[in-house]
């Protein structure tokens, strides 16, 4: 069981923002500072375009977990995306709880340009967060049982 | 469909830590053809060469480029697919150096993550569309609201490039602020004679021609966007032709009615025929309609028999409604005092001889009320003035923030009182004292050593209260029960927004900022940036400041549409934007409201919402808001982004 539960790799798609996440999650590779490669990065100019239907679709097709980074409020390149974003998110999280989502699989946070090292401490926490819960399915399953 | 896949070493920084060969076995089978390349260095003259070749020897329809960063490279690229003759965004890029390489410290994981990049960038790039860049024609000529330093700095150096400009201002008079000041800090120049150049060239210098001056006048409406604006203007009669006259006055001292007069805040009187003040510019006298006789219907026409020109007095002058097409339009309107009675134990209003800052400028002024000449109201010199500084600013219950230029003014003051009131007592109450800058603290120091100055600090100007005894005024502060007596009180109150620049911005659609001053795109990168595109922001409607920052904002406003809009060259639009699709919007307008450029509108003869290409930023914000799928977002598609999304995870 346990030996199952480490092998685990979990599965995650993070929707950056091209302006300040994108710029830091570079900044990450430019000091060359290792995290874990379980996060698929899927550029968007601004937060603002994350579609709920595009994290619905990460869930469906197998993701475990998605994160969303955005340009601290206030610092979004087009003013106000990250605004729309977190509100977004907000229904987001309530929509995926009635699907039986765990709240830890899907996170919003702000990353700024010059944070590589908080990119590699959110994505670090973010993988190992999800490690815990397990894989997707299963604990849907779990719900239901 | 055939795909070519180049993948860069980039030395060893990417070829180190992933298998190329790996990932070449790995690629998916799919519908399109495939062909994976790698490239030692694909930046480099050689690197691009090979990747040019290859895309045109090969036939290839859709290119993949796995490297570094896009941030880096992602145009060098695109310049390359053009050059091969392919369209520039049929391209995807793949992060494998900074986002997997450098970061991965398993060489498997890096390997297997870079292949589902790959496979990612494979499937989002079967769907991309070619995207051409737009172009469309400029009117290169320029709006400037608002003649003060600001303005006129901007349309000087408009106007000197050789395009027109046209300076709408809301007063009979050019020069804004400081050319009613006597002096100036820091160095105590003469206020007028350092802007009379500019003046001067503004009305008749060599440029003078390429520049439209309209006085009492205001901009009523704009439409259009950056590069194309309609701007209407109306303009209210001054009763007199700007160049016919010869400013000689005769038709002042003849007319017999007067009433108070604003430009000098209204400590003495003007005939309702004359000028703002001595030396004001445009040198020709204005009616105030308010309180001319002729206008009111009487028959007096003493001021035209005086004037010795012809027709220089017109009185059936009419207001005029003026349209003009421009590319960019530079806000410039400057600011005002705070309302001193908001803090009424200070007495303003209310006490004689208690003034704010502008209207001491005013006597101290040879063309002022008082000729220059610092009188009580009792017509006495004053034996002591105390002067009030953070007036309302550093205040959370008035104005939070530091207004900047009282301290200066201040100390200014300080030395204009010394010079003409020798041994006259000078006191200053401060919450702070702000004198930054390599130049401003001569003034400070100067104040410092006199020996009849005193500096008093007080925490709170809720506790100061300004009272008067026999003439006298009597500051105390309630915090300490000290009191100071002084014949005379300035008041230096915050700077804050005109009463008009709400009205101006909604006309503009250009925001504010929560105090109510122009918002500009970025504080520290671009601060003479509005928030919407061509519309520029140049001195205090921005930020309190003074002459220095305001010149030089002046500046950078025609910097920006010197260089950005350029007669006879097209504006060109980026194609990375928003597109409604007409047939399936709604029109819930949900996106008018979310996009932050006000680049979406509702046309209620298509029944749709239309995106304006030119103001669009291509955010995508109302593109995941629409609720019912109708707009596109040109390179981030639903279906392109859905298909990396699967791309990632298969
Ligand atoms: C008491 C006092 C003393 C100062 N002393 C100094 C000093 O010694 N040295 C120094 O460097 N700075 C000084 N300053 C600061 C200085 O006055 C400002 O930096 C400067 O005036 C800013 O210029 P501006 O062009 O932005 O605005 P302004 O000078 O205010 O000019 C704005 C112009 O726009 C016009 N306008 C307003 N609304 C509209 C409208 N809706 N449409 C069309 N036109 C409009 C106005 O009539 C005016 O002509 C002082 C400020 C104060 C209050
Ligand atoms: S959000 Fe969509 S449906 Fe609503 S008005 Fe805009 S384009 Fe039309
Ligand atoms: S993409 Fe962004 S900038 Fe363009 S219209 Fe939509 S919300 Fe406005
Ligand atoms: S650009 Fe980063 S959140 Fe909008």
């Amino acid at each position: 069981m346990t030996e199952q539960k480490t092998s685990f790799e979990p599965k995650i798609v993070g929707f950056l923002c091209n302006w300040c996440s994108y710029a830091g999650a570079d900044k990450a590779g430019t000091a060359q500072s290792p995290y874990p490669p379980n996060v698929d990065v899927v550029k968007v100019m601004c937060s603002g375009r994350v579609d709920p239907q595009f994290v619905m679709k990460a869930f469906e097709k197998g993701a475990d977990g998605v994160i969303i980074l955005a340009c601290h409020p206030g610092d979004c390149h087009y003013k106000e995306g990250n605004y729309r974003a977190a509100q977004r998110f907000r229904m987001l999280s309530r929509l995926l709880k009635q699907f039986g989502i765990e709240e830890g699989r899907c996170r919003f946070d702000y990353v700024s340009a010059g944070e590589g090292e908080k990119f590699v401490t959110v994505i670090t926490d973010m993988v190992a967060a999800v490690r815990a819960l397990g894989p997707l399915n299963k604990s849907e399953q779990a719900k239901t049982a | 469909m055939k795909i070519g896949i180049y993948f860069c070493k980039c030395g060893t920084n990417i070829s180190d830590k992933i298998d190329s060969e790996k990932v070449k076995t790995g690629l998916p089978s799919g519908p399109s053809e495939l062909s994976f390349k790698t490239i030692d260095f694909m930046c480099s003259e050689d690197g691009k060469e090979s990747l040019e070749k290859d895309i045109k020897e090969n036939g290839i329809e859709r290119v993949v480029v796995s490297a570094c960063s896009p941030r880096d490279h992602e145009n060098t690229f695109m310049r390359v697919l053009s050059k091969a003759g392919i369209n520039p965004y049929l391209m995807q890029m793949v992060n494998v150096r900074e986002q997997v390489a450098w970061v991965t410290e398993d060489n498997e994981k890096a390997t297997e993550k870079a292949g589902r990049y790959i496979n990612a960038a494979i499937c989002r790039v079967e769907l991309h569309d070619p995207l051409e860049k737009k172009e469309i024609d400029i009117c290169p000529d320029v709006l400037v609201i608002g003649a003060g330093p600001a303005g006129l700095k901007t349309a000087l150096s408009i106007a000197e490039s050789g395009r027109k400009v046209v300076i709408v201002e809301k007063t009979p008079v050019i020069g804004g602020m400081p050319v009613r000041f006597e002096e100036l800090f820091p160095n105590m120049e003469c206020g007028p004679c350092m802007l009379e150049p500019v003046l001067g060239d503004i009305l008749h210098g060599e440029h003078a021609e390429n520049i439209e001056l309209l006085t009492i006048a205001e901009v009523v409406d704009v439409v259009g966007s950056y590069g194309n604006f309609t701007v209407t203007v109306k303009q209210k009669p001054r009763y007199s032709d700007i160049h016919k006259c010869i400013g000689c006055g005769e038709c002042i001292e003849p007319c017999p009615v007067s009433a108070k007069n604003i430009y000098n805040c209204n400590l003495s009187e003007r005939k309702a025929i004359s000028f703002p003040f001595a030396g004001a510019l445009p040198n020709a006298p204005f009616i105030d309609e308010a309180i001319c006789l002729k206008k009111k219907g009487y028959d007096c026409s003493l001021c035209k028999d005086a004037c010795p020109v012809e027709d220089a007095i017109i009185f059936d002058d009419a207001e005029r409604t003026i349209v003009r097409n421009v590319g960019a339009i530079v806000v410039a309107i400057g600011s005002d005092s705070y309302d001193c009675t908001k803090i009424p134990d200070l007495g303003y209003g209310k006490i004689p001889d208690v003034h704010t800052g502008v209207e001491f400028e005013r006597i101290l002024a040879s063309n002022g009320p008082t000729y220059g000449e610092i009188q009580t109201s009792q017509g006495a010199a004053p034996k002591s003035v105390a002067i009030i500084h953070c007036v309302g600013s550093l205040d959370k219950e008035h104005k939070e923030y530091c207004s900047g230029i009282c301290c200066q003014y201040a100390f200014k003051f300080n030395h204009l009182i010394e010079n003409k009131l020798p041994g006259a007592k000078i006191h200053h109450f401060y919450k702070e004292l702000v004198i930054p800058g390599k130049e401003d603290f001569h003034l400070y120091n100067h104040a410092k050593e006199n020996p009849n100055s005193t500096f008093i600090r007080y925490n709170n100007i809720e506790t100061l209260a300004v009272s008067e005894k026999e003439g006298k005024k009597i500051i105390t502060n309630s915090a300490d029960g000290s009191s100071v007596e002084a014949d005379m009180v300035i008041l230096c109150p915050a700077v804050v927004p005109t009463v008009e620049s709400g009205k101006l911005g909604t006309i503009l659609e250009a925001t504010h900022d929560k105090f109510g001053f122009f918002e500009e795109l970025h504080g520290r990168m671009d601060s003479t940036q509005s928030k919407i595109k061509g519309v520029y922001l140049a001195g205090t409607c921005q930020s309190p400041m003074d002459i220095q920052k305001t010149m030089n904002q002046g500046m950078a406003a025609a910097g920006y549409i010197l260089s950005g809009l350029v007669a006879g060259r097209k504006l060109e639009i980026k194609p990375i934007t928003a597109v409604v699709e007409e047939d399936r919007c709604s029109g819930c307008r949900v996106c008018v409201l979310v996009c932050p450029y006000k680049a979406v509108a509702y046309d209620t003869e298509k029944g749709s919402s239309v995106v304006n290409e030119v103001l669009c930023q291509g955010c995508g914000t109302c593109v995941a808001a629409c609720p019912v799928g109708a707009i596109k977002g040109n390179h981030f598609t639903n279906n392109e982004i859905l298909a990396e999304i699967e791309g990632v995870l298969s």
